[in-house]
């Protein structure tokens, strides 16, 4: 029976782990989204060097998450989201607003995507 | 990760119903769960070795998720005879007393031929000495004879024999196994005379040497070497 136990607590382990993994994914993209979002409005607004900024903030917060990302996340996923993010920078550079909304807007649903995958749903599962 | 731990428990689940509903011939020598244990294990660990764009975790996840499960379930059949026979099946009587049963031979998909054959490596190329044949939860046909085609034993035909006991391997390759050797009851100093009178001055040129407690010896020397 102790085996059994064993077992059993392993993979309850296993099964809190990926649940709070989902619920981490979940927070950690949607922060970064919504600062993504924000980062548009001030572009829409006019002022250029404070989206440039605010994206650089959420670009480095990515970067500072690579060994989790790298860790749980596909790495085809997480590179299209590094080459997004170049995209959207160098679009805010060069401050040309139509190109930005859509690399920004594609950005974004990349990466609320990633973390979709990691949520504990019946649709994830089928 | 949460999805990849639930898929693995769903298709565990359903390849051993599969095996299970595909009946005892299909099983071999393994139990349903570590059979699929085995078809599995490997095809995951090799997908996360061969592609580096896949996480590690996705390929260790779902091998830990499987050990546990086989792990709970091994219990599990240990524990209860009920679950047992849900799991691993119940063993169907083929022949009873000489006579085959079909309709038990079409349950498990067994045909003429496969028996024949399963019996003839048995030793029974007559189905007339047959008294049962069992297919065994593991796949294997158990053949228990009529008493008249039986091989007598020993004590049926009066003689008398000494128990050799189990024999042990001493020198492996010309190496001294000192473990096996005390084991025996045998000292270092004995196994020297014993080599010396055979014409051997050391281990190195003898390829097997066995002993059993009752005092027999087999000794093979290498094929390069001769007493010296």
């Amino acid at each position: 029976m102790k085996r059994f136990v064993i077992a059993a607590v392993i993979l309850a382990i296993m099964l809190g782990g990926s649940l709070y993994n989902a619920w981490y994914a979940q927070t950690l993209t949607e922060g970064l989204s919504r600062r993504l979002e924000h980062s548009h409005q001030l572009a829409q607004q006019g002022c250029w060097d404070q989206a440039a900024h605010l994206t650089r903030e959420v670009y480095q917060d990515w970067q500072s998450h690579h060994f989790y990302l790298h860790t749980v996340m596909r790495h085809s996923d997480t590179d299209q989201i590094l080459r997004g993010f170049r995209c959207v920078l160098q679009y805010l550079t060069l401050q040309e607003m139509d190109q930005y909304a859509a690399a920004n807007a594609d950005l974004i649903a990349q990466i609320r995507l990633l973390s979709e995958m990691e949520q504990a749903t019946l649709v994830n599962v089928l | 990760m949460f999805t990849g731990l639930v898929r693995t428990i769903i298709l565990y689940l359903l390849i051993i119903v599969g095996i299970r509903l595909m009946g005892k011939r299909q099983v071999g020598e393994l139990e349903p769960s570590e059979l699929v244990l085995s078809l599995i294990i490997a095809d995951l660990a090799s997908v996360p070795m061969q592609d580096f764009g896949i996480p590690l975790l996705t390929g260790i996840i779902p091998i830990i998720t499987l050990l546990s499960l086989t792990m709970m379930l091994s219990v599990l059949t240990m524990k209860s005879v009920r679950f047992r026979a849900l799991l691993c099946g119940r063993p169907s009587i083929i022949i009873r007393e000489g006579k085959l049963d079909q309709k038990e031979m079409a349950r498990n998909r067994l045909t003429v031929d496969e028996l024949l054959e399963e019996l003839r490596t048995k030793g029974y190329t007559d189905l007339t000495a047959v008294k049962y044949a069992i297919l065994e939860t593991n796949g294997q046909i158990s053949v228990l004879p009529y008493a008249a085609h039986k091989p007598p034993t020993v004590q049926q035909l009066n003689l008398s024999t000494q128990d050799p006991g189990l024999p042990l391997v001493i020198i492996s390759d010309g190496q001294l196994l000192q473990r096996n050797l005390a084991l025996l009851g045998y000292s270092r100093a004995w196994l020297n005379d014993y080599l010396k009178q055979k014409g051997y001055s050391g281990f190195s040129r003898v390829f097997l040497l066995m002993a059993d407690p009752s005092g027999g010896i087999y000794l093979i020397p290498k094929e390069s070497s001769r007493p010296s």
